[in-house]
């Protein structure tokens, strides 16, 4: 109550205020770790403390620290740049494969320290699955795709040799692929054509399908970066069903730009900020209605961004 | 009321009327005209002869003239107002340099030439008339400045025919040191060529009734009739070696069961029922008829080889490049050494066989010695289009494997060289098409002979020998001097009339040479791109 208080009488007399300002001579607001601490019921799944990245130079990631429940959805938004997307890619280490980003800070997942020596990357990616801005199957057929990760794996033996063998796993796989497809949705759209090329599928089908080649190496935790951005509004509507129903069982952390859509499907909401820092965090009814942050207000309601 | 009347007119052309129909047969013509001064050049048409009862030049000659008066009539009626087109103010100084250079050729020869004025005069009256061109052109209003100055350059080529200034014995001796001259054969399809276009450019602009539609009409037609151009020398040109080709190469031919050769086809003794002597025998001095058949197999084992050489090491050394070495200066060393290769001349790739190779290969030219060389110059060609291949597969497939928790390797087998074979497969073929044809290296590393005898084919598959000693396998047909075609060409068209000897007719043997070159070229082009369609169907959605 106080907090906000403050926080307007700041903005009232900028010039009284001894706030840092940007070179712009722009008032910045003055972030508080309070507006962070989100109290949730429920296991956490991931713990993320003093996380920085940067690019090179740039310094993409500003110490952001929050904890993630299970079982959950968690919305990251915020204007263009503002490393939300960054943010995603360090729980599955995706950003190892920039060869100019350097991660500080730690990401826990299930109390396990994920940046240390001798971490499984297969094992990591194979329990945080993730889901692309733009579809993007395989050039392979849609039973392919889905069978892709488990048959790298070794899960799933349906080779040559294994037919010759005659310990061919076809059935098991075709129970993955239907099962898989199922929960996302896209079974009864699909289960006619599995030998198809995946690229003949509608754009809100390919994502669907990405998304069931996703829980096909049965993860636990499922990172989303803008899944609809590129699709209808129907197929988004059907997406966004799906990451509901997802929810029940796995962990979903998804980036989105359209603000609707965070305050429709997710639980709990973090903003991210121009400049890489993590503004406020919280439960999502609460986050959209009564920000502590007049920025992150700002931001909410179109006044900026 | 009028002036919707009028912007209806402009939007909807009325139908085809007199005056289009004039300017569409003058596009029509050009068409012909280019045709038959492509056909005169390869001499399918005579000049001494006739064409439709007329004599050909005086056909030429006239045509030219109509065409020439047709388009100067057609911007005169625009200009004057009996046609309706919609001009620009000028033709604009791309047309105007285009008919400025015809008329420098016109008038610099003439002055120089034909009035006997010495090239300095030559060459200021060829400047004159072509700024005078130029003028013509760029000054008055489009539909008079891209009619008058190309029609009637039309129109004086024509009438040069039709008078027989220049006719079918026309000869230009050039000066004692240049020991040239140019002939009628030479100079009237070339000039009816050029001709042709600019009435082609000049009539279609007309058609389209000048302006930006008829820029684009001009533009259009020119563009086709180059594409034509193209279809039209590639097909005289293997149509050409077919029917020189074609004699030699059914030279005692049979057809009938039991008619050809024995040959075993994975173990079984089969008769063929088909015999082709100029593809299935050698040269020997009791054959009825002499054949290539050592030099067909030389080349294919050849190509063979050097395709097994040099596309895992390309392939491999484009995915070093592209997937795991880090973006630098390294790559960029290796990139331009690759394009320097690919560029290195074929004889300095013969030398090096000759020099390096040849020493270290028993001592003597040998199939090896060839494989390796053409190995080497293929090579750069399929690093640079493997690497350009897998550059062009979308990072979000890896990203999508990468997600998944798939290794790097795996990602490379499963995802990336698959979307990239289509690409790999077309360098292979380009590379291909260029190796095989290849005299220069295998002159220096392979040789063979002129007159190969039937029992110098190489038997690669089963000259494979276990030895005791270190390194237990020898083959010794690797070894050996083999023939290949362009070769054999090459040394059959040194050997000039001498020859005739051994293979009766020795010019029908070198044209069937040539032929079966052309085909085996081609089949490994069909081979590659039967594969590239395979691999792409696979990627494509069905």
């Amino acid at each position: 109550m106080s907090e906000k208080t403050t926080q307007q009488t700041q903005t009232a007399q900028p010039d009284a205020d001894p706030s840092p300002t940007t070179t712009t001579g722009e008032t910045v607001e003055q972030t508080r770790d309070e507006w962070t601490d989100y109290e949730f019921r429920g296991e956490t799944k991931i713990a993320v403390e003093d996380l920085d990245v940067h690019y090179g130079d740039d310094h993409a990631l500003k110490g952001v620290s929050m904890e993630i429940p299970e079982k959950s959805v968690t919305a990251l938004i915020g204007p263009s740049g503002c490393g939300k997307s960054t943010y995603l890619r360090s729980l599955n280490r995706m950003n190892d494969r920039v060869s100019s980003a350097r991660i500080d800070g730690s990401v826990r997942l299930d109390g396990r320290e994920i940046y240390q020596d001798g971490v499984n990357l297969v094992e990591l990616r194979k329990r945080v699955g993730m889901v692309f801005q733009s579809p993007n199957p395989f050039p392979k057929t849609i039973r392919e795709n889905i069978a892709y990760g488990p048959k790298k794996h070794g899960d799933l033996e349906t080779g040559l040799l294994a037919r010759l063998l005659n310990r061919s796993d076809a059935d098991e796989r075709d129970e993955l692929v239907e099962r898989c497809l199922r929960d996302a949705a896209l079974w009864d759209e699909v289960s006619d054509r599995l030998d198809d090329n995946a690229l003949g599928l509608s754009g809100g089908q390919q994502q669907r399908l990405c998304i069931a080649r996703c829980l096909s190496v049965d993860p636990e935790v499922i990172l989303m970066d803008e899944p609809a951005s590129a699709l209808d509004p129907i197929a988004t509507a059907k997406i966004e069903d799906l990451i509901d129903d997802l929810a029940e069982e796995y962990t979903v952390v998804i980036v989105t730009h359209n603000m609707q859509q965070a305050a429709r499907i997710s639980d709990q909401t973090a903003v991210f900020l121009t400049g890489g820092e993590l503004v406020e965090y919280g439960d999502t009814d609460q986050v959209f209605e009564n920000p502590h942050s007049e920025r992150v207000e700002d931001y909410i309601t179109g006044k900026f961004g | 009321m009028a002036d919707a009347s009028q912007t209806d007119a402009k939007l909807v052309e009325s139908e085809t009327t007199e005056t289009d129909a004039v300017a569409g047969v003058a596009v029509g013509l050009s068409a012909v005209l280019f045709s038959l001064s492509v056909a005169a050049m390869f001499e399918r048409v005579s000049l001494t002869g006739s064409l439709l009862g007329l004599p050909t030049v005086t056909l030429l000659g006239g045509l030219l003239t109509a065409l020439g008066v047709a388009v100067v009539a057609f911007g005169a009626g625009s200009r004057l107002g009996y046609v309706e087109t919609d001009p620009d103010p000028s033709a604009g100084l791309v047309a105007g340099f285009g008919a400025a250079v015809p008329w420098i050729v016109v008038g610099g020869s003439v002055a120089s030439q034909t009035l006997a004025l010495g090239t300095a005069v030559g060459v200021v009256a060829g400047m004159a008339v072509g700024g005078v061109a130029f003028a013509l052109t760029v000054l008055p209003r489009e539909d008079v400045g891209s009619t008058l100055p190309l029609g009637s350059l039309l129109a004086l080529t024509g009438l040069v025919f039709l008078t027989g200034v220049i006719g079918p014995a026309w000869v230009w001796e050039l000066d004692w040191a240049q020991q040239a001259a140019i002939t009628a054969e030479f100079l009237i399809p070339v000039a009816t060529l050029f001709s042709a276009l600019y009435g082609g450019w000049a009539s279609a602009k007309a058609y389209g009734g000048f302006g930006a539609r008829g820029r684009h009409m001009g533009a259009y037609v020119l563009v086709y009739l180059n594409a034509l151009s193209i279809v039209a020398f590639l097909f005289i040109l293997v149509a050409f070696v077919v029917v020189q080709g074609i004699p030699g190469l059914l030279n005692g031919v049979e057809l009938g069961l039991g008619s050809g050769p024995q040959t075993t086809i994975l173990g079984v003794s089969v008769t063929l029922p088909v015999s082709v002597p100029f593809v299935m025998n050698g040269v020997a001095l009791f054959n009825d008829f002499q054949g290539v058949l050592p030099a067909i197999v030389g080349t294919v084992w050849l190509v063979l080889g050097a395709v097994v050489l040099a596309v895992p090491l390309g392939v491999g050394a484009a995915l070093f490049l592209t997937e795991y070495a880090d973006r630098g200066r390294f790559t960029q060393v290796v990139e331009i050494a690759t394009n320097g290769l690919w560029s290195t001349p074929s004889i300095v790739f013969g030398l090096f066989g000759f020099a390096f190779l040849i020493p270290r290969f028993g001592n003597g030219k040998s199939l090896l010695s060839g494989m390796v060389t053409l190995g080497f110059m293929l090579l750069p060609l399929v690093v640079i289009t493997s690497r350009e291949a897998m550059l062009s597969v979308p990072d979000e497939y890896r990203d999508a494997s990468a997600a998944l928790g798939v290794s790097k390797w795996q990602t490379i087998r499963s995802v990336v060289l698959p979307a990239a074979l289509p690409g790999v497969v077309t360098g292979v073929i380009l590379g291909v098409g260029r190796i095989a044809g290849e005299t220069a290296p295998i002159l220096l590393t392979m040789a063979g002979g002129t007159f190969v005898p039937g029992s110098q084919t190489v038997d690669v598959l089963g000259s494979f020998q276990f030895t005791s000693a270190p390194p237990f396998v020898a083959n010794p047909a690797l070894l050996e001097a083999t023939s290949a075609l362009p070769y054999q060409l090459y040394a059959l068209i040194s050997a000039g009339v001498g020859a005739s000897s051994n293979v009766g007719n020795a010019d029908e043997f070198r044209w069937a040479t040539a032929l079966v070159l052309l085909v085996v070229v081609l089949s490994f082009y069909a081979i590659g791109i039967a594969t590239r369609y395979y691999f792409r169907r696979r990627l494509k959605h069905t």
